[in-house]
Formats: structure tokens, C-alpha cells, sequence
């Protein structure tokens, strides 16, 4: 996780994939700063 | 053990193309923001006709005119290998024109707030008289007609959406009032569509399963659509408008929403309110979303492939208490995705599949087919959305990895014989693991099935309340023999040794 450590992050997830939520908790000690996190849905 | 009988099941879909390309999200979305844009322009060029619909292979999968067999081994891809001939009835249903479709909407409005042009709606009531699940009763609803300069006036002056057949203005849906946007025409023309998808699921329903509108005792309506004014957005009710339609006389009804886990929930509910003896019996029902139609159609332009978002998806499925002569839903093995179970992939899938199989000592192996979000993916692929069904079905096979139900090496086998393949438009809560409650329900009554488990999904962040999303889940098996040929429960017990005693007392006396 050590490179992304300084990095602006945007998460864009999906339902049936990985959620926004699951990355932000996957990242929270990346180092890296959050700025935008979402899910979308395509169907 | 409780469980709910599932009776009979009905699944249609209304091809509506012209409505998709003026009132689909999408194309309505472009039109209003950049006019009669380069997409736009081409979209039409990718619209597939209604004979093209009717012999495509997971549409007429949908209706039951094609058995789930017969859709595993078609060949791919679909949209290559149409069948030879249209089919418009199936099993299950119908996949219903445009032109009678509007003149099912218009039957269905008791506001007067759909019109059609006079001799295109006389057409319309001829065609509709000829479909077997129709009444003339039913038919004569359709009034309405009006002379198409009256639609154009209304129109152009008084904000009234159009409505086309054969690129040629038919009709219109008016709005209901000046100012409150929930009753603006486009609301109103979504509702109604709506509205009329769940009637003609419910008149198949009638028909597949036998009965007599009047023996309809609850119907619970499951869509995705708000019906309301601006003081109660959304406030309903759907499920009683539909019962009335049909001719539901003895029945009342309510709204479930839960985005695409609605229909999950809503036969939830209703199994439950069967099984506790407060409902004789319950539809569980819901018609189609227009704004869905044609929702990703901007990558199928681009990619020079047909647009087949163009139908609506509706479908009814009656609950009866079991009896022991109908497959049932067990209520003691629901999946559920709490609050608190996280939002990881596993987390969700955990709640979803292994936990409730857990609750009744079964493994992910005593289930042949896992139904879970069955878009097809003819549609979603393009679209940079995948295969839903099939990354559903990767997700329970490396759950049943990690929890040792199978091994490694076995995943691929196990997702070709227990995962669904798509054959559901991306209607939201329509493909939400309910299509396949009519294949399961015949493939265990002709014990080619042991068990199947219906899953739901619902986006629910989209609202903005919540970034959770949800998900709900439930096993269909054959009957144990009724609702107290389960499981031996303390009052059974309690009521047997009592029976034995008072036997005893008799032969004492």
C-alpha cells in the first residue's frame, strides 16, 4: 500500500463488483487521501 | 419448518421501442440537455423490431417460450442466432406489441389522462379482444379516443407527452397538473406503464394458475416507480390500482420497495402474511421501468450493436399456504444482508447464500442453481457492466472454496452447473433472481430440481439516504408434505403425547 501513500484517490465502485464502501475500508491506512468514493449501478 | 406454497407464476414483456427512445432515461436525458444529438440521430438505426424481440432467445427464455434447457444450449451469441420464427405467447406469457400496449395503458388510466387518436385506438381494441387474457369487460375500459389535432393541441400547449407508433404521433399522456412535478406527464406515463405491465402479469397469472379473479386475496406490488403527489411522493399504491384492472374484486393491496432487492422482499412479506394465516393467498407482482429502456444504449450505438433495451419486464407469482402439492419457500433459511455484514463482496455473498443455508444444515452443494441478478448479458457486457449473473456465480463458488464446500480446482464446474445464466432485461428489480422462480417451480415439480435459491440485490445508495446497498435471498424445494410436514415442532410434540394419553384415558374407561 506503501505507493499510494501522498496520492488523491477517487473510488469509483459497483454493485455487483466491489462497492465504493468496501475499497474506502480496503484503503483507509493506504496512506492516501479519499476525495471521492462511489458506487454506481448499471442494471 | 414454515413454508408457502408457490401456485402458479406468469412473466410478460411489453416491446416498446418508441417509447424507449423518446422516454428512456438515456435518450430523454440527451434530448433535453444538447436537442437531436449525433447519438440520437443513429439510435433509431439500432432498434430491433418486434419480430426481432419475439425470436430472440432470452426473451422468449423470459416468457417460457423457450424451457431453460433449450436457452443453455442456443447458440451464442444471441444476437447472431435469432430463432426462425417470432413467438408472441409462451408459458409464462406474452411478449406484447407497442401499439396494444398503448392501449393497454389507456384501459388502465381511469383519469382520463391518456389519449389515443381515434381509428389508431379502434385498431387497438380489435387487437386486444384476440389476446386469450383478455375480457371484453376488461377491453371496454379503453375509451379516450380523440381526434389527433386535440392530441397535438395538448400536446404543444398544455405539456402533455406524446406518443408514437410507427414514428407517427397516436396519442399522449397529459399531465395531471400545473405545478406538482410527481404529477407531471412523464411520472404519470411511467406510472402508467407501470401500472398496465403488472395487470397483464397478474391476467396470466389468472389464467396459468386457474383461478377466478375474485380468488385473489392480497396483491403486493414490488416495482421501482413512485405514485404519489407532491405531499406524499410515492406514497402508492400500485398493488390495489392493478387488483382493481384485473377484476380483483376481494382483494386489497400494498406497495414493497427496495430497488432491485424489492421483489425478494416483497415475496418475503408476502409468504409471510400467507404462512401466519393472515392472507388466504398473495400475488406478489410488478410492471416495468420506461426510464430503464434503452439505459445503456449509448455504448450500442457506438459499438454498431442492436439496442435491446427496448422492452419492459413485468411478472406475478401467487402464494398459496402449502399444501404439499406445490414447491415451496422455506421462511426458516432467509438471506439476509444486515446493516452490519459490511459491504465486501464476501461479506454480502456470505449473508446472502452461506449463511442461510447454515441455519438449516446444508452446504452450497444441496443447491443446484444459485438465481442471482439475471441481466442479460448481451446488454451489460457492452456496456463495460460484465456478466452479472456469471461474476454472482464466480463470487458463491470462491465463497464455497473458502468455506470448504468444494474444492479449488472444482470452481469452474460448479459455476457452469449451479450458476443462472442471464435472460432478464436490465429492468432493475425484474431481473433481480424472480425470472427464474417459474423454471425452478417446474424443474422440481418434474424432479429434475432439488433446490434452487433466488437472490436480490438493491442499489440503494442511488437514493442518496444511505450508502449501503442490500440484498435478500430465499430457497424454493418440493414440499415436505404441507406446512406441518416439516420438522417436528414442541407443539406438535405437546399435541401428540396429549392424543396418546386421551386414547389411553378411553381405553382405561
Amino acid at each position: 500500500m506503501g505507493k499510494l501513500a501522498g496520492k488523491k484517490l477517487l473510488l469509483l465502485g459497483e454493485r455487483d463488483g466491489v462497492p465504493g464502501p468496501a475499497m474506502e475500508t480496503c484503503l483507509k491506512n493506504c496512506g492516501g487521501e479519499i476525495l471521492f468514493s462511489v458506487s454506481e449501478c448499471f442494471v | 419448518m414454515s413454508s408457502v406454497g408457490i401456485k402458479s407464476y406468469a412473466y410478460c414483456l411489453n416491446h416498446v421501442p418508441e417509447i424507449g427512445l423518446r422516454y428512456g432515461s438515456t435518450p430523454f436525458t440527451e434530448r433535453e440537455e444538447k436537442g437531436e444529438s449525433e447519438f440520437l440521430a443513429s439510435l433509431p438505426s439500432h432498434v430491433q423490431s418486434w419480430e426481432k424481440a419475439a425470436s430472440y432467445a432470452p426473451n422468449l427464455t423470459y416468457i417460457g417460450a423457450l424451457s431453460y434447457d433449450e436457452f443453455e444450449a442456443a447458440k451464442t451469441p444471441w444476437i447472431e442466432n435469432y430463432l426462425p420464427e417470432p413467438k408472441r405467447y409462451g408459458k409464462y406469457g406474452e411478449i406484447m406489441p407497442e401499439d396494444e400496449f398503448l392501449g393497454l395503458m389507456t384501459l388502465c388510466d381511469v383519469f382520463d389522462l391518456v389519449w389515443l387518436e381515434k381509428s389508431f385506438g379502434e385498431s387497438v381494441k380489435a387487437k386486444l379482444l384476440k389476446d386469450p387474457i383478455m375480457t371484453e369487460a376488461i377491453v371496454a375500459r379503453l375509451k379516450g379516443l380523440h381526434e389527433l389535432a386535440e392530441i397535438e393541441a395538448e400536446v404543444k400547449d398544455k405539456k402533455a407527452r406524446a406518443l408514437y407508433f410507427g414514428g407517427k404521433v397516436v396519442g399522449c399522456v397529459r399531465s395531471g397538473h400545473s405545478v406538482d412535478d410527481c404529477l407531471f406527464a412523464y411520472v404519470l406515463m411511467e406510472n402508467l406503464a407501470c401500472k398496465a405491465g403488472g395487470v397483464l402479469a397478474l391476467l396470466h397469472l389468472i389464467k396459468n394458475a386457474g383461478i377466478k379473479p375474485e380468488d385473489i386475496d392480497f396483491v403486493i406490488e414490488c416495482s421501482e416507480e413512485g405514485a404519489g403527489d407532491m405531499n406524499q411522493r410515492a406514497g402508492g399504491n400500485f398493488a390495489k390500482a392493478v387488483a382493481e384492472i384485473a377484476g380483483c374484486l376481494n382483494a386489497s393491496g400494498v406497495d414493497v420497495r427496495g430497488f432491485c432487492a424489492g421483489p425478494v422482499n416483497a415475496i418475503i412479506a408476502g409468504a409471510s402474511q400467507v404462512a401466519a394465516g393472515a392472507r388466504k393467498n398473495c400475488v406478489v407482482l410488478a410492471g416495468g421501468a420506461i426510464p430503464k429502456l434503452y439505459m445503456n444504449s449509448r455504448d450500442h450505438a457506438k459499438k454498431n450493436l442492436p439496442a435491446l433495451e427496448d422492452c419492459l419486464g413485468n411478472f406475478a407469482v401467487l402464494l398459496v399456504p402449502d399444501d404439499g402439492t406445490n414447491p415451496v419457500i422455506r421462511l426458516d433459511a432467509l438471506g439476509k444482508h444486515s446493516v452490519g455484514a459490511g459491504a465486501s463482496p464476501q461479506a454480502i455473498t456470505s449473508a446472502l447464500t452461506y449463511e442461510p443455508l447454515a441455519l438449516i444444515g446444508l452446504s452450497f452443494k444441496d443447491v443446484d442453481k444459485f438465481a442471482a441478478e439475471l441481466q442479460i448479458p448481451e446488454i451489460t457486457l457492452p456496456a463495460g457492466a460484465g456478466d452479472v449473473p456469471l461474476a454472482n456465480a464466480k463470487m458463491i463458488a470462491a465463497l464455497a472454496v473458502m468455506k470448504k464446500s468444494i474444492e479449488k480446482a472444482d470452481m469452474d464446474a460448479f459455476i457452469k452447473a449451479r450458476g443462472t445464466i442471464g435472460f432478464a432485461h436490465t429492468q432493475g428489480h425484474i431481473p433481480s433472481g424472480v425470472p427464474f422462480i417459474g423454471i425452478a417451480c417446474d424443474s422440481i415439480r418434474a424432479g429434475h430440481m432439488k433446490r434452487a435459491m433466488i437472490i436480490g440485490k438493491g442499489s440503494l445508495f442511488l437514493a442518496r439516504l444511505t450508502n449501503l446497498a442490500d440484498g435478500g435471498s430465499f430457497i424454493i424445494e418440493a414440499s415436505s408434505g404441507g406446512s406441518s410436514g416439516g420438522s417436528v415442532t414442541k407443539e406438535d410434540v405437546k399435541a401428540l403425547i396429549l392424543e396418546a394419553l386421551s386414547e389411553i384415558a378411553g381405553k382405561l374407561a
